[in-house]
């Protein structure tokens, strides 16, 4: 099963999961909520 | 085939495979293996005296294993040349002490079990892929029971069956009784048509194979009960609807609703559906002897190898991309290469020769001039800036850089086969490529102008050629209602959209940025859209490094048809253009107060712009 990762839309702020693949390359991604395709993937801080 | 077979311009080369591709339109350099089939195609006059005398039996592939071919045979009756393959991982007689009875019998002497692969190395100036599609497998679907029930087969076991150079002869029987069925039916959309299993997309000739099929099955056994279990019948094409006609004439029934579950009853091998007839809304059950599966078409298990092979793009569905759906329906994006058949989708045989016909024009007008002309939008590269580090070449879509980094020698543009995306000058970070329209010292200016008065209510859009900008046109078009406060760069490819203008905008006070480019199936650069992404992911990082709030640069994949959507998204950004501060764009000022461009990449300053008349 595919990982998981954080993701925050930057058009309306909504957080959520989407797979994902770090080996994989760029995948066209959409705001569940508002559509957008402004989706930042949330990095885990560095302990 | 035989025609091709034998014309003196047209060299076939069967039983082979494509290894390597290099080069460019007009200058393709093509490595060919040739499989060995381990008999001379030449010597071999097909007499069938080996085959009779081979021990091994092994399943028919082209008969759907129906019936048994030998180790030693031919693929097909129609097969060019006419001439045996050997199956050497059936064989015996690879060890000759283990068999070799074909080589004693052979008077041509033309079997050689040392026969090895050869490559030929073929030079030509433009390619068309033709390399077809494969048939869904409908295992996966339990509730049909393929492979569970004898008595449901799939469409094309259903050709051989019926087909009189099938394993019977064209004896429709059904397999669990070898009676001929008095009862049939087809059961259409399976692995199309789904959301959920299968593919999502329509077949196109499944359809009008079943139509066809029903009145084939008509012709030979006219007291055969025929039913048809469909969702919609697409017979939309010339002809389509007399057959559809003619079908329900002869007594075909359709049914609208596919079956729930099937079940066998154990001692007659009949098989009992549960549908949903839609068009009553009752619930029916049907006996029937036998059931074919009308299954749909996916594209090429090899279809990733061909990709890499031409530098082609594919469609969501699998199938490769064209360069343009209206203008140039069989063009791949790769200049030279043209597409014919179900390689590029579902097609029935008319569309396949069609599309072929085409293809071969669009070669021939190619091949029959010694220079093409292609759109000077092409890259250039300086080679005293240019470091060899070869990030053009990674980046292009259409390998049209070559770059020697061991040796440091600087890239250079292979012009005819550069599409122009801009891809490379957004990615080289020594400022080495430059663009020969759609250049920095036009895109500079654009953004000066802008932002020349009152940037604070300004939205700078860069919007592709071939979608987003089509988009906005779309809305336009259609009289959409947006705020005017966007603002609209055109460049090529989002590609294009390099990382300083961006910045640039910013510096000038430019509350909001929206990069928007193709959807990614629907790239026209291949795949230059994906380095789009990177770069705005990669800036958003910055920005917030910077203390730059990432949500003031937008991204958006907005297709040409997509007018809503483009009116849509500039209600939002200026919804969030109004929410930035004007303390907020100075923070931004100062904080890029310092930006220069990158490498020796030199911004004009507005007095050295010259617009010629």
């Amino acid at each position: 099963m595919a990982e998981e990762a954080n993701f925050k839309c930057l058009r309306c702020g909504q957080e959520f999961k989407l797979p994902y693949d770090p080996k994989a390359g760029p995948q066209e991604r959409t705001c569940p909520k508002c559509r957008s395709n402004s989706v930042r993937r949330i990095k885990e801080q560095k302990k | 085939m035989m025609d091709v077979g034998r014309h003196p311009r047209i060299k076939l080369f069967v039983y082979s495979e494509v290894e390597d591709v290099s080069g460019y339109v007009g200058n393709f350099k093509v490595k060919v293996r040739k499989k060995a089939r381990y008999v001379d195609e030449n010597e071999c006059n097909a007499c069938a005296e080996c085959a009779k005398i081979c021990p091994v039996v092994v399943p028919d592939e082209f008969q759907m294993g129906f019936s048994s071919r030998k180790a030693i045979y031919i693929q097909l009756p129609q097969a060019v040349p006419s001439a045996y393959v050997l199956d050497m991982n059936a064989c015996l007689g690879n060890n000759p002490i283990a068999c070799g009875k074909c080589v004693e019998v052979c008077d041509k002497k033309c079997i050689d079990y040392d026969m090895q692969d050869q490559f030929i190395d073929l030079e030509v100036g433009a390619i068309i892929v033709a390399s077809g599609m494969d048939v869904y497998d409908p295992t996966e679907l339990d509730e049909f029971g393929y492979t569970r029930f004898d008595n449901v087969i799939t469409s094309m076991e259903f050709e051989r069956l019926i087909c009189a150079g099938g394993p019977t002869t064209g004896h429709f029987i059904r397999l669990s009784d070898r009676e001929t069925p008095k009862t049939i039916g087809f059961v259409q959309c399976v692995g199309s048509r789904s959301e959920r299993r299968g593919n999502r997309y329509c077949s196109n000739i499944c359809c009008m194979n079943t139509i066809k099929d029903t009145v084939l099955l008509k012709d030979h056994y006219p007291d055969i009960e025929v039913k048809v279990f469909y969702m919609d019948l697409r017979a939309f094409g010339k002809g389509f609807e007399d057959l559809l006609r003619r079908s329900r004439s002869e007594g075909v029934k359709y049914i609208r609703g596919i079956p729930g579950e099937i079940y066998e009853d154990s001692k007659t091998k009949n098989l009992i559906l549960d549908v949903e007839n839609t068009t009553t809304g009752e619930v029916e059950k049907h006996e029937l002897d036998m059931l074919v599966l009308s299954v749909g078409v996916i594209p090429r298990q090899d279809g990733d190898l061909i990709q890499k092979l031409l530098t082609l793009s594919r469609t969501v569905d699998g199938f490769f991309m064209e360069s343009h759906p209206k203008l140039k329906p069989v063009d791949a994006p790769t200049r030279g290469v043209f597409f014919a058949g179900c390689s590029e989708s579902p097609k029935d045989v008319k569309d396949s020769v069609t599309q072929a016909s085409a293809s071969a024009s669009r070669a021939g007008i190619l091949l029959s001039s010694d220079r093409i002309k292609v759109e000077a939008i092409t890259s250039v590269i300086d080679k005293d800036k240019c470091t060899s580090c070869g990030i053009c070449y990674q980046a292009c879509p259409f390998k049209a850089i070559v770059v020697d980094r061991k040796a440091k020698i600087p890239a250079e543009v292979i012009e005819a086969a550069c599409a122009g995306c801009g891809t490379c000058g957004a990615e080289c970070p020594f400022g080495a490529v430059t663009m020969k329209h759609f250049t920095d010292e036009q895109i500079f200016p654009q953004i000066d102008a802008i932002l020349e008065e009152n940037p604070q209510d300004k939205i700078v859009v860069f919007a592709c050629n071939w979608c987003s900008y089509q988009g906005g046109d779309n809305a336009g078009m259609s009289r959409l209602q947006y705020p005017a406060t966007g603002r609209i760069i055109r460049t090529m490819c989002s590609g294009r959209v390099d990382e300083q203008f961006i910045l640039y905008a910013f510096s000038k006070g430019a509350p909001i940025v929206l990069v928007s480019g193709c959807h990614f199936a629907d790239c026209h650069y291949i795949d230059a859209n994906r380095w789009t992404q990177k770069r705005v992911e990669k800036l958003w990082d910055k920005l917030e490094r910077k203390g730059i709030r990432p949500e003031r640069l937008q991204l958006e994949w907005i297709s040409a048809a997509e007018g809503q959507k483009f009116a849509k998204v500039m209600r939002e950004i200026e919804e969030m253009r109004q929410k930035v501060t004007p303390e907020e764009i100075e923070h931004t000022k100062k904080v890029l107060s310092d930006w220069k461009p990158k490498g020796a990449k030199r911004r004009p300053k507005k007095a050295e712009v010259k617009i010629e008349a």
